[in-house]
């Protein structure tokens, strides 16, 4: 029996260390506004905090930013559905016929660290400058790791469950929706978890380069028309929706892990 | 890598030619014929296809154009320049918030919840810092590639096997004996994870600065191509992109040796 | 630093006492434990799980500040890891990413010795374990019990007065055990070396050991000290003597209680925590 050697710790505790960190945080924007007022920082190149929050309001009226986040937020979704549905699909696929799966699967784990998203102008050229370009851009560098852990849940099922399967009997096929497939699942999810983040990454990346869409291309349009603090107060919010989003989905996935 | 040792296949007598390697060259061949195919048939427009003649014939071109190897060259000391910042700056953060507990519950949800944002679109900041040339490039990659070299140091220096550092204090090591013989050995794995992702982002947000505005550097060549709308050399200089960002991938993993100790 | 006696004790421990705060109150874990280790001596511990054996070995081998109670080698009282004892850990302790030499060689490399001459003397400590031959092996290539080898050639290579080990078998099995103990005994005897051992296995205590020190569970005291007069050189077969038998019989019974209290008080810790009753 283990003892526990710990000092005891009291409730108030747990707080500290947030609190140091927002609290720096805090800090730091402050010490950036008091620079700026005294005039030790150059408010043309780094506008002051006061200002960057009062342009929100204007990114709200005047720019439809909420307009441009639907559109930002309907290409994901789009992009997620399709990297979802063939994602999964491949690495079924791929893991069902192994041959297939030891010939190609370095191939998509190369692919998974290759740049893809570099290849934006072939895109262009093939689908135009529009919104195709961007859900494609974010299909095809969200799709590797889809694959991927799906190929890895399911051949990382247990050997026990799969003999449990044996022992009534199961078709194959039974034997893969029944056992299988969601034994897999939690894996699976983390992958579509990783590809929806890579989509959001790499759409909101391309509606910046190609200067077309929502979010991503409010930030170029700011920034063009030398709008300082519209361009900042667009950049975090762009942060602040791809920070959520990220917590929403570990939330998700957390709220499935307890089928594990 | 998946793991395929839980559902064990049967075990296959050898070939003379492995049946992986013939279907991957079936695979190669297959989709060579399909885009000769569709690159002659005319269906798609004009050169989004061109056929693998000019794209051999633009890839020759390219490789022996000297002004390639300039473009090339300022495009790798860019992103050398920002994984040298960036990483140098990632393991220095990383060592302080893995080895202090309340630092790294203070400061390390930060990097973790900002790391998979799209970091392109601070560029405009990067432009108003440090102007157009090159520097702006560097000071993205290096926004790029600290993230995750940070987040895996710290990981990594959380997950050192303690007895290993009880090993090392039973024998007296000085701080800096335990930081070079013991801290950074026992890293090794995720420092060198962290490195590979980290030339992964640099490599991505110096070029992506580079499409979007300059005038030197293989981004700035690629997006030149696109305006004249030369295909075949636009193809050629992504697939030369492609095979250099996998391979460098491949060398840093065998640099640090991953292959060659086994863990316990 | 007190005058060095010519003294016939090389280890002395004087009233360690050792108590850490927990979140259920402050836990008493060594209570006043005293005893002495003469040069050339094989000195087990041995107690129940929980009777503070490893928080001993821990003060002994300097790493716990806080204790009470003085503990001196030579004479000279120690303050963080002395560069007479050695220890040797419970767990798994090579560096998986030095071979087999490299790993030996460590403490030879601390002090500054020239590459050269450590190899040389790492290679004479590897033969003494036995694993020569696996020189340039990794320990991932090594199966558990020849890691734990590697760890003790490790620790011998710095030739401390005193050899301090965890339980240094515990993650082996009993075949494995017996016979790494063989091993510890022949080098123990060729080289005259000070040995400490802290263990739960009665057998390997009485197998190898001059003297055994029996703890009681938490807080851990002495509660008997039993000479183990059995002839040497000793070798494994000695497990089926009948004076071994005696000895294992004897210790047993006293172990037996304050396993029995350590047990009890387990489950009630378990009910506690369940929310039940007391």
């Amino acid at each position: 029996m283990t003892l526990v050697v710990s000092h005891a710790s009291r409730s108030y505790r747990s707080y500290a260390a947030p609190m140091v960190g927002l609290g720096s945080f805090i800090a730091f924007v402050l010490l950036i506004e008091v620079l700026i007022r005294v005039g030790l920082l150059n408010r043309f190149i780094i506008p002051a905090p006061s200002e960057i929050v009062a342009s929100f309001a204007r990114l709200f009226l005047e720019e439809n930013i909420a307009q441009r986040f639907a559109f930002t937020a309907a290409e994901c979704i789009a992009a997620g559905v399709m990297i979802t549905v063939c994602g999964i699909t491949i690495g079924v696929v791929m893991q069902r016929f192994s041959l297939l799966q030891r010939a190609c699967e370095t191939w998509v784990a190369a692919f998974a660290s290759a740049p893809l998203v570099l290849a934006y102008p072939l895109f262009m050229v093939i689908f135009g400058r529009n919104a195709w370009t961007i859900i494609m851009m974010g299909f095809f560098s969200a799709l590797p790791p889809v694959i991927l852990k799906t190929i890895e849940g399911i051949s990382g099922t247990r050997k026990v469950l799969v003999n449990v399967g044996r022992s009534f009997n199961l078709t194959s096929t039974q034997q893969f929706w029944k056992i299988l497939f969601p034994a897999a699942l939690p894996t699976i999810f983390v992958g579509v978890r990783l590809g929806l983040i890579f989509a959001l990454i790499n759409i909101v990346g391309t509606e910046f380069l190609i200067n077309f869409g929502g979010l991503g291309q409010l930030i170029n349009d700011l920034a063009e028309r030398y709008d300082l603090a519209g361009t900042y107060a667009a950049i975090c919010f762009v942060i602040l929706v791809s920070v959520l989003f990220f917590i929403a989905l570990e939330r998700a996935e957390r709220w499935l892990r307890p089928v594990d | 890598m998946a793991e395929t040792g839980r559902l064990r296949r049967a075990a296959v007598a050898a070939p003379l030619v492995s049946p992986v390697t013939l279907l991957r060259v079936a695979i190669i061949l297959g989709v060579l014929a399909v885009w000769e195919f569709l690159a002659d048939s005319g269906w798609l427009y004009r050169d989004v296809v061109p056929s693998l003649l000019s794209i051999g014939r633009a890839l020759a071109s390219l490789l022996l154009d000297r002004n390639y190897y300039f473009h090339l060259g300022v495009t790798a000391a860019e992103i050398g320049a920002a994984l040298a910042i960036g990483g140098t700056a990632g393991l220095a953060v990383g060592l302080l918030l893995g080895g202090n507990r309340f630092l790294s519950k203070a400061f390390e949800p930060y990097l973790y919840y900002l790391g998979p944002t799209p970091k392109i679109i601070f560029f405009p900041v990067m432009i108003m810092w440090f102007g157009v040339g090159p520097e702006s490039k560097v000071a993205l990659g290096t926004l790029s590639c600290f993230f995750p070299v940070a987040l895996n140091v710290a990981a990594g220096m959380r997950q050192i096997d303690k007895v290993l550092i009880r090993v090392g204090e039973s024998f007296r090591a000085t701080t800096a004996q335990m930081v070079v013989k013991i801290y950074l050995p026992a890293m090794r794995h995720p420092i060198i994870n962290g490195v590979r992702l980290g030339f992964g982002f640099a490599l991505i947000g110096t070029l992506l600065a580079e499409t979007k505005l300059s005038n030197k550097g293989i981004g700035f060549l690629i997006i030149q191509a696109y305006s004249v709308f030369d295909m075949p050399r636009m193809y050629a200089m992504l697939i030369v992109l492609f095979v250099l960002a996998i391979g460098a991938n491949a060398l840093i993993g065998r640099l640090g040796g991953l292959d060659k100790i086994k863990r316990t | 630093m007190t005058f060095a006696r010519a003294s016939d004790a090389l280890l002395v421990a004087d009233d360690i006492f050792v108590q850490f705060d927990t979140p259920e109150g402050p836990i008493t874990a060594v209570d006043n434990v005293s005893f002495k280790v003469r040069p050339g001596e094989f000195l087990s511990v041995i107690g129940p799980s929980g009777c503070g054996k490893s928080t001993l070995f821990n003060v002994i081998g300097g790493l716990l500040a806080q204790h009470q109670g003085v503990v001196s080698v030579g004479g000279e009282t120690i303050s963080g890891p002395h560069k007479s004892i050695g220890m040797v850990f419970q767990e798994e302790s090579t560096f998986p990413w030095r071979t087999v030499v490299d790993n030996v060689a460590f403490p030879l490399e601390l002090v500054g010795m020239p590459k050269a001459k450590r190899a040389e003397r790492a290679r004479h400590f590897i033969k003494m374990v036995g694993l020569d031959g696996f020189e340039n092996r990794y320990p991932g290539e090594l199966s558990g019990g020849m890691r734990q080898r590697v760890s003790l050639a490790r620790t011998l290579a710095s030739e401390p007065k005193i050899l301090l080990m965890d339980e240094p078998f515990a993650a082996l099995d009993e075949q494995t055990r017996l016979l790494l103990g063989d091993k510890v005994l022949q080098i123990q005897q060729q080289l005259k070396q000070t040995t400490l051992l802290i263990t739960h296995n009665i057998t390997e205590a009485v197998q190898m050991s001059d003297r055994i020190l029996v703890m009681t569970y938490r807080p851990g005291k002495v509660k008997r000290v039993v000479d183990i007069d059995l002839p040497r050189p000793r070798t494994s077969e000695i497990v089926s003597s009948e004076a071994f038998g005696r000895y294992v019989a004897q210790i047993w019974s006293d172990l037996r209680e304050e396993a029995n209290r350590g047990m009890h008080d387990e489950e009630k810790h378990a009910l506690n925590e369940d929310g039940r009753a007391v």
